[in-house]
């Protein structure tokens, strides 16, 4: 039973990762109209950068830069500083570009990099990986104990996510953005410079996304260049418009329940042969639910709300 | 106040405005009629940053416009309505005008750590805004999201919008098109409203009877030229402007 739960609290903790992604995506694709097919990019970058600052030096057998061995939470933090700064190179050059154009160059940033992840082994030792990498808590509590603290700090992550992003849309700042979205020449009439509020947003899930990306390798204990493909874009994706693009609880809520979609096979008891077979189906139940979630309720689960907007001091 | 000189531009081999001059003083309503395809609108858009001149001058307070984008024109204070209108769709009424308000602080800081002022309006805004609604008859669709709004009332946020933005200077694109005679009214009404608080108009319309009521001065283009200047009662009795009109002038009047 405990084994089941602990099962579960995994799982919960992965979607709690996406909760994060599909936020920051939100904040991007939802509330401002920006197109990115390239948020692995930033996951990633958080992720290596993560392991980079504190994995022990490398081993004889292996080659990776850095590898200080410093505390975890200045890896976390780090990773969101390099998600930031990457986003902010790569926006600089594509965001002025229109939707379509803007999709292919982020999906073709986030493949590039994830191809130096691959091939640079001096960087990051390649396919083959950094392994046995500390979560938190490692030393202090028994394993079980361990993953329910990390899922606590998961949940607080998240929370504090949520607030954030939940922040920004009801600010001017995101009043600005959804305009920009909604008509951009008539946003301009407004007085709001295009470039310089889509470049802001995409730097902020930048560092969102970052952040998630060193918990993923909390998660994991183990990075590997193939984690960081682009299913895990198309993922996210698929999560906030099951959630609900343009609605932040929606899009939480969508990060957790593609995971839950997505792992749901797993609990059925087959042999192992089969479970090969019908791993494979995974990625097809996501995509029923999708298909009927897009037949009868095309908004997502939780539509975009109409803004109630109050005023100060009564 | 807002001096045009000289403006030309071209589409591929088209000449959409060929050396326009013109020059709208505070306080003034001033007038463009012409007929389709005579560069009007074109010159609209140059003047408010949406297309770039071939050469020319557009001066506004003193400052040169040209080259600048719609966004920095509007932060000086031009703001103008569009031929067909437009919204933000997927926003309230109220979320629409917001957007215009002059010196928006739409910097991310503030947005974090001071939630509850940046997640609200100040007193002052909420009257302003209840206020424009008042004038353009949008009170009760305050919290109706855009898309849901007929086509009268849409033409209304065209308006709204522009008086939320409390700009110097106004450039209407056709304000009368689709406007019914009641509503023509309260729409000339608000006109004089406004620029008797100080505010300039350059207004752009086919409605002869509807320019000549309103404008102080009133510019004729055809092809792309000016061919005519003057009070109302000038242009309108002017040879080449009848020739432009032929038909139409009698009908509108």
């Amino acid at each position: 039973m405990e084994s089941l739960l602990l099962f579960f609290i995994g799982i919960l903790s992965i979607g709690a990762i996406y909760a994060i992604l599909c936020l920051a995506l939100n904040l991007e694709a939802g509330v401002d109209g920006l197109w990115d097919l390239g948020i692995v990019s930033f996951f990633g970058i958080g992720a290596y950068t993560y392991v980079l600052l504190t994995a022990p030096p490398a081993a004889h057998h292996q080659a990776y830069i850095l590898g200080l061995g410093l505390p975890i939470w200045i890896g976390v933090i780090a990773a969101g500083i390099m998600g930031g700064f990457v986003a902010l190179l790569i926006g600089t050059s594509s965001l002025r570009l229109k939707r379509e154009y803007f999709l292919i160059t982020t999906l073709a940033f986030g493949e590039v990099i994830r191809q130096v992840y691959s091939n640079e082994l001096w960087l990051t030792n390649g396919v083959a990986g950094i392994f046995s990498l500390a979560p938190p808590f490692r030393t202090t509590l028994e394993p079980g104990a361990q993953q329910v603290a990390m899922f606590a700090l998961l949940v607080c992550a998240v929370a504090i996510v949520l607030w954030l992003v939940q922040a920004l849309t009801i600010s001017p700042f995101g009043r600005a953005l959804k305009a920009l979205r909604e008509n951009e020449p008539l946003a301009m009439m407004a007085g709001i410079n295009p470039f310089s509020h889509h470049i802001r947003v995409f730097v902020v899930a930048g560092v969102l996304s970052g952040v998630a990306g060193s918990f993923y390798v909390w998660y994991n204990t183990l990075i590997l260049p193939h984690q960081f493909v682009a299913d895990v874009t198309f993922f996210v994706w698929t999560a906030i418009i099951i959630g609900g693009i343009g609605n932040n609880r929606g899009a939480m809520i969508g990060g957790f329940l593609f995971i839950i979609l997505h792992e749901a096979l797993r609990f059925l008891p087959l042999s192992s042969n089969m479970a090969e077979t019908v791993s494979s189906l995974r990625t097809a139940i996501v995509g029923l639910v999708l298909i009927l979630v897009l037949r009868w309720r095309p908004e997502g689960l939780l539509s975009e709300k109409r803004a109630r907007i109050v005023v100060r001091g009564s | 106040m807002l001096e045009v000189h000289d403006i030309h531009r071209s589409f591929g081999g088209i000449k959409a405005v060929e050396g326009v001059s013109l020059n709208v003083e505070k306080g003034r309503i001033v007038g463009l009629i012409g007929t389709n395809g005579a560069g009007k609108t074109t010159l609209f858009n140059v003047v408010s940053g949406y297309l770039g001149a071939d050469a020319g001058r557009v001066t506004f307070e003193g400052a040169d416009l040209l080259g600048a984008p719609p966004y920095q024109i509007a932060k000086r204070g031009m703001v103008r309505t569009f031929q067909t209108p437009t919204g933000f769709p997927r926003m309230t009424v109220l979320e629409n005008l917001l957007v215009f308000l002059r010196d928006n602080d739409t910097s991310i800081a503030p947005a974090l750590f001071r939630r509850r002022i940046s997640g609200s309006i100040s007193a002052e805004d909420s009257k302003l805004a209840g206020e424009v609604l008042e004038l353009f008859g949008l009170s009760e669709k305050r919290d109706v999201w855009v898309q849901d709004l007929g086509a009268p009332e849409l033409k209304m946020l065209e308006f709204a919008r522009a008086t939320m933005a409390s700009p110097k200077i106004m450039l209407l694109d056709e304000p009368a098109a689709g406007v019914n005679l009641a509503l023509l009214d309260s729409l000339v009404d608000t006109i004089f409203q406004l620029r008797d608080d100080g505010m300039t108009f350059l207004i752009v319309d086919h409605n002869l009877g509807f320019i000549c009521r309103i404008c102080d001065y009133i510019y004729a283009m055809a092809d792309g030229q000016v061919i005519c200047e003057g009070e109302p009662d000038h242009v309108i009795n002017d040879k080449a402007v009848i020739d432009c009109y032929i038909g139409s002038a009698g009908t509108d009047q």
